[in-house]
């Protein structure tokens, strides 16, 4: 008997990628019609240099978002695990609210908070700091600060599920042993808070590298991305199988790389 | 007292009720009028639609687009439903060859004599068969006079460094190929991969001022202020002109292109005569006069011109007078093995470092 598990696997994972990968292989026909042959064109042309630089530039950027979601949400999920007390559930929902809100919405409103004649121009120009408007929409800036706004929940859930998990004793129990917060801190809470930050980086990481929405609407000719790579070979180029290998390669990469990163922790774990 | 029910007459009773939503799902299906339309957005008229359901009693369930690649996305990918598109001249061999579009029948039509001649028997349709011709407008520059109180003349403006992140440029590869071509003074005919490339590193040279590269934003953008110059579609710079009055708009003297946009039957259409009796509606003079004078493109009804407002039929920017009219030209139509070409090309600017 087939599982509903199964099912679903089937359903909605299984021949979604296979699709993809008979679309991967397949050639680009005249009208932009698809013609379901084997090559592997599309991987070869892939791998050229041109598309190396956007799928460079793509890592940067979301290894930059990963680390400035790490910096800003662990201070914030250290304080709601460990101080924020009877308010937690309060802060917990105010941070999912911009979670809820569709993502095209919250885009224009840093559009129209962003922009020459924004609302944060504005501010800063009657304040005196500044005499012209500042250009931050369709830069690196804006674009960096549209995924950090996005992903900062993904960062801050699981960095706050594994806090909540140290057992307060232990902290306890090295301040009995003599040791100060910092001590405290870096040999006690931190290790045992890695799996939330790890969990927490591929959460961010991951999407972030298909993302094409910021990009698009935040940033310029200088942001762009492998998400609008990918966008544009189905839209624009009209070169499904192009667009199909491109995803593939994605896909198996960022598969590849958290199967191989937690081989590595379960080994971790083995060796502590 | 009432009489006894039979199980017998129950069942009967049970079965016409139990069909009757089925049977009613029928007949209304039966009488159910109506037109998908899938437009540009900004496209139409307020009133134009809710006319049309008025005078006819067709209901009209309305979809925009924003991209024509995305229009043409759906139309390929096998999307049912739509009755009735908009295809931009140059698409029309791209939608005719990948049958998604049908002949209109002949001698249906009442109002095509609305037509301006100058629109019919075109190079993308010699027969007048595939497309009734809705709006038509040109490629130029919109540009923001209160940043730039000397107006933009020429195409070279898009490349003058002391514009850097203040432009705009239509992602589109048919209009900025085109203008390379053109200002390589290569024909747009050309099959030579070498003209490309020129034409690539020309538009590379350009991509470092470019603030944004949109065929649908900049117009909010030069609204907003955001922009000194976009390299822009005719109406919409003069849309935007009514949020913005500093928006002004301008045909470089390099020349530009024109481009028609028309009115095509979807092949496989469930509601063709609904259709039919929709592009007619539109044909009519004051309807098609409305639209124009709401979306503040050109319009091809010659009949409507008696009823458009006189500062848009006098604008030279929406018709173009004969001396400037000389400087546009219609896009050639390319065979698919060239229109990738085109495409390859503008990818490799996208991406290019």
């Amino acid at each position: 008997m087939l599982a509903p598990a199964t099912i679903w696997l089937l359903a909605f994972l299984l021949l979604p990628v296979a699709s993809l990968l008979a679309m991967s292989l397949a050639k680009r026909g005249p009208y932009s019609s698809v013609i379901w042959t084997f090559t592997w064109e599309n991987f070869a042309r892939a791998l050229d240099h041109k598309y190396l630089t956007v799928l460079i530039r793509t890592m940067c950027y979301a290894s930059a978002t990963t680390g400035i979601c790490l910096v800003l949400g662990f201070p914030f999920a250290y304080f709601l695990s460990f101080y924020a007390g009877h308010r937690r559930e309060t802060f917990l929902i105010l941070l999912m609210i911009p979670f809820w809100t569709s993502c095209l919405v919250s885009i224009y409103s840093w559009i129209i908070i962003l922009g020459r004649a924004g609302l944060l121009n504005n501010f800063l120009l009657n304040l005196g700091v500044i005499s012209t408007p500042l250009g931050i929409l369709n830069t690196p800036f804006s674009v960096i600060l549209g995924l950090v706004y996005f992903y900062l929940p993904f960062m801050i859930l699981p960095l706050y599920s594994s806090l909540e998990k140290i057992p307060r004793s232990y902290i306890e129990a090295s301040y009995d042993l003599g040791a100060g917060t910092i001590q405290t801190f870096s040999k006690v809470t931190l290790p045992l808070a890695l799996p939330g930050v790890f969990a927490g980086c591929i959460l961010t990481f991951v999407p972030c590298i298909g993302d094409f929405l910021t990009a698009e609407f935040l940033g310029g000719p200088k942001t762009y991305l492998i998400g609008n790579l990918v966008q544009n070979q189905f839209l624009m180029a009209q070169d499904w199988p192009f667009g199909a290998a491109l995803t593939t390669i994605l896909l198996v990469s960022l598969i590849s790389g958290v199967y191989f990163y937690q081989k590595l922790e379960a080994a971790e774990l083995e060796r502590a | 007292m009432a009489k006894p029910v039979t199980r017998r007459e129950f069942l009967k009773l049970a079965v016409v009720g139990a069909a009757s939503p089925w049977l009613l799902a029928c007949a209304a299906k039966e009488k159910e009028r109506e037109v998908n339309f899938f437009n540009w957005s900004k496209y139409i008229g307020k009133d134009t639609l809710s006319g049309f359901t008025k005078d006819s009693g067709i209901k009209v369930n309305y979809e925009e687009f924003a991209d024509e690649a995305e229009m043409f996305a759906k139309l390929r990918s096998g999307a049912r439903g739509y009755d009735l598109i908009i295809g931009t001249d140059y698409m029309i061999p791209s939608l005719k060859g990948l049958n998604v579009i049908d002949p209109y029948p002949t001698g249906v039509l009442t109002k095509t004599g609305n037509i301006d001649k100058q629109f019919l028997n075109t190079p993308y349709d010699p027969d007048n068969a595939f497309t009734i011709p809705y709006l038509w407008g040109t490629t130029g520059i919109g540009y923001n006079k209160k940043m730039m109180p000397k107006p933009p003349t020429s195409w070279w403006d898009l490349w003058d460094e002391k514009y850097s992140g203040k432009i705009s440029i239509l992602d589109n590869a048919r209009d900025c190929i085109s203008t390379g071509l053109l200002l390589k003074g290569l024909p747009e005919t050309t099959t030579d991969e070498k003209d490309f490339a020129a034409v690539r590193d020309l538009l590379v040279k350009q991509r470092p001022l470019v603030k944004q590269y949109s065929s649908t934003q900049y117009m909010d953008s030069l609204v907003a202020g955001e922009l000194f110059m976009a390299m822009a579609w005719s109406g919409d710079v003069l849309q935007s002109a009514r949020e913005n009055p500093h928006l002004d708009y301008v045909i470089p003297k390099e020349g530009s292109y024109m481009w028609v946009d028309n009115l095509c039957l979807v092949r496989g259409s469930q509601h063709r005569e609904d259709t039919l009796r929709l592009v007619d509606y539109l044909l009519e003079g004051p309807v098609a006069a409305d639209i124009a004078n709401t979306v503040r493109y050109a319009t091809p009804n010659a009949e409507a011109k008696k009823t458009l407002d006189k500062d848009l039929l006098k604008d030279p920017r929406v018709f173009p007078p004969p001396k400037m009219a000389k400087l546009l030209k219609f896009h050639s139509l390319l065979e698919p093995d060239i229109q990738q070409l085109w495409t390859d090309t503008w990818e490799d600017v996208k991406v290019a470092g």
